[in-house]
């Protein structure tokens, strides 16, 4: 039972992370980010490609990636063990590195958005994403591929048993911190600007501000924000594998729980990010008594496709504004004015 | 195969599907995610009735044609036309599709698993090659899509340039308000728009097991090329659409086999990399594809130079 709550937990504060993020850009600025899943794999690439041949060059281990990382792995886990500094300090810099990363990926893939419209972007964005996908799965080069490579564990020094607790409570602090930080950014300046690109992007034009550079940053800062998902992720599995970042587990998910939380909303978007955590653990620690209760011949996880696809679309058909509605405006100048009026 | 027999038979399959993407964006506005998967639709029909009854997959053809363009038409009337009637964006269109091609995935999962309880015969992974059968030195596939693309490419002229109904297609491509003015019922040619792209898809789908590998996630993985080569042709024609199909087909096999030789076996894994290039390419320097520069003001502007 505890296993279950923290399970249900971690992958809460996971999507979190991620699905504030594609708030920030689909939610607030109408970015139309079919390639979420890159920046994740980017959190991913930080750990196991950047952080990791890092380290490699520092030990000055030989060898290829893969059997490389493991030495590094044996080395860092002892010396983290010993003193937990190193762990805080490790777990600091894969998420340092893992934002960089994530930030310039995201200003970068954005850049098609200077001459397309709308739908030609989504299927931009998405064939990037989907490509790179395919190219970290295949090239072993990069971060192990279908192999993997093994991380360090930066939880070492503490014991096997409460490690999962511990990487919960990271992970939650983590997705709190961003909650905190969306909130502040969306009611912001900025945040209202973004809205108001979404909504009319000539208007924006026309009182000087600069679209190309307001999609970038929104889409560098969430980027960010996203490769922190695909960072702890891999630090909780000691093992980066690029094909657990798919195009359906990191893109199409997200999107599902934002649209059924409430697009523009960051409160309704925990909402459905608890909704749909809640009911995708379930389904996946009972897959087999569904399997043997309803006399499946195949795997419980068609089933989930099936499910959450025919959500999905009921979502889009019946509550396109979510569980919870993005609320207006009420900042300080506009609250006076509407009392004024009343 | 040969390489170049392969990228003939590649590309032939991507100006199908290419085509059908195409009609339906012009006709209903729906970028189709989910075209990747109505060909595997296809692939699954075709292994039914060779598991089930022992029919050989080329015979399958009609059938996969016709089922899938049903297929086609049930998309559009349950799923799509109740959410364009409702007014979603075009973005929300899309998210619906991706739905789909998420249902279709698990479907496929799920019906393999069924089908290989009742026949005791993997369905998750099947390929057609040790069915196929050579003419002189080439492969029997190279030919039968070749005659396929030949059959379909007659038939769209006949239908689209000798009816009335096509006269009716192509003037509500053209401007549906006008048409509809003119007493076209706009309505009917987006139904056999997505016919025909269900169909073309479907038969794309039961011909693609001889080339390559399927798996219930292998629409996932050409939907890339598939957007890449309407997009090159323009999203706007039929024509463009067989000239992208060609140009990434060719690009994506021959062009990466012509570069492996060169730097190396590792540039294979690289194939799609190459058609994400042609594309980003061609939507920053014509972002309306092929066939919607001016190649006649271009020549025009060069003799009048002279």
């Amino acid at each position: 039972m505890e296993e279950i709550i923290l399970t249900i937990a971690l992958w809460f504060g996971l999507y979190t992370i991620v699905t504030l993020s594609l708030n920030l850009e689909y939610g607030f600025a109408g970015i139309p980010n079919f390639g979420r899943a890159l920046a994740v794999l980017m959190g991913a690439v930080a750990v196991g490609g950047v952080v990791n041949r890092l380290l490699i060059l520092l030990f000055g281990i030989e060898g290829d990636l893969i059997t490389a990382s493991a030495q590094v792995r044996s080395i860092m886990n002892e010396m983290i063990s010993s003193n937990p500094a190193y762990g805080i300090g490790m777990l600091l810099l894969y998420l340092l590195v893992a934002a960089c990363l994530g930030g310039i990926t995201g200003a970068l893939f954005i850049l098609p958005s200077a001459k397309l419209s709308e739908d030609y972007l989504a299927i931009t964005l998405l064939a990037i994403s989907e490509v790179m996908f395919m190219v970290c799965n295949y090239d072993t080069g990069i971060i192990g591929g279908y192999y993997g490579v093994s991380t360090p564990d930066v939880l070492s020094f503490i014991p096997g048993e409460r490690r999962m607790l511990a990487f919960t409570l990271i992970t939650l602090f983590v997705a709190i911190a961003v909650y905190i930080l969306m909130e502040r950014i969306t009611n912001s300046p900025f945040g209202r600007l973004l809205r108001a690109m979404r909504e009319n992007e000539s208007v924006v034009k026309a009182t000087g501000k600069n679209i190309m550079i307001l999609r970038i940053k929104a889409t560098s800062i969430g980027s960010a924000i996203a490769a922190l998902a695909g960072a702890l992720y891999s630090l909780y599995s000691v093992n980066v594998i690029a094909t657990s970042f798919s195009r359906v587990e990191w893109t199409f998910y997200p999107f599902l729980m934002v649209l059924l939380g409430g697009a523009g909303n960051n409160k309704g978007v925990v909402i459905g990010t608890f909704t749909f955590v809640l009911v995708k653990v379930l389904l996946t620690i009972y897959k087999h008594e569904i399997r043997v209760l309803m006399n499946l011949p195949f795997e419980a996880v068609w089933l989930e496709y099936i499910l959450f696809g025919l959500l999905m679309y009921f979502v889009l058909l019946y509550r396109p504004e979510g569980l919870i509605k993005e609320r207006p405006i009420f900042s300080k100048v506009i609250l006076e004015k509407v009392k004024k009026r009343a | 195969m040969n390489v170049i027999e392969g990228a003939i038979v590649y590309s032939n399959l991507l100006v199908l599907l290419s085509i059908g993407l195409t009609i339906t964006y012009i006709t209903t506005g729906v970028p189709n995610f989910a075209q990747g998967s109505f060909a595997v639709l296809g692939s699954y029909v075709a292994l039914t009735l060779l598991r089930f009854w022992a029919i050989h997959p080329y015979y399958s053809i009609p059938v996969a044609f016709v089922f899938g363009g049903f297929f086609g038409v049930l998309v559009y009337l349950l799923m799509l036309r109740p959410l364009i009637e409702r007014g979603a964006s075009v973005v929300i269109l899309m998210i619906s599709t991706l739905a789909l091609d998420l249902i279709l995935l698990g479907g496929f999962g799920a019906y393999s698993g069924f089908l290989a309880e009742s026949t005791h015969k993997l369905a998750t992974k099947f390929i057609f090659t040790q069915y196929d059968f050579d003419i002189w030195q080439f492969s029997g596939i190279l030919f039968v899509s070749l005659a396929v693309i030949f059959v379909v490419f007659s038939g769209l002229f006949l239908l689209l340039y000798k009816t009335k109904f096509g006269v009716a297609l192509r003037a509500s491509m053209e401007n549906p308000s006008l048409a509809e003015v003119m007493g076209v019922n706009v309505e009917y040619t987006r139904i056999f728009s997505w016919f025909l792209s269900g169909s073309l898809a479907s038969v794309a789908g039961t011909l693609l097991p001889f080339r390559q590998e399927i798996v219930p996630l292998t629409g996932a993985l050409i939907i890339v090329s598939i957007f890449a080569s309407s997009i090159v042709g323009g999203l706007s024609s039929i024509i463009g659409a067989v000239i992208g199909g060609y140009i990434i087909g060719f690009s994506e096999s021959y062009l990466t086999y012509q570069l492996s030789l060169v730097l190396g076996a590792y540039v294979l894994v690289y194939s799609k990399v190459i058609s994400l290039i042609v594309l980003v390419i061609m939507l920053l320097a014509a972002p309306r594809g092929i066939t919607g520069l001016k190649w006649g003001r271009a020549i025009w502007k060069k003799s009048s130079l002279q």
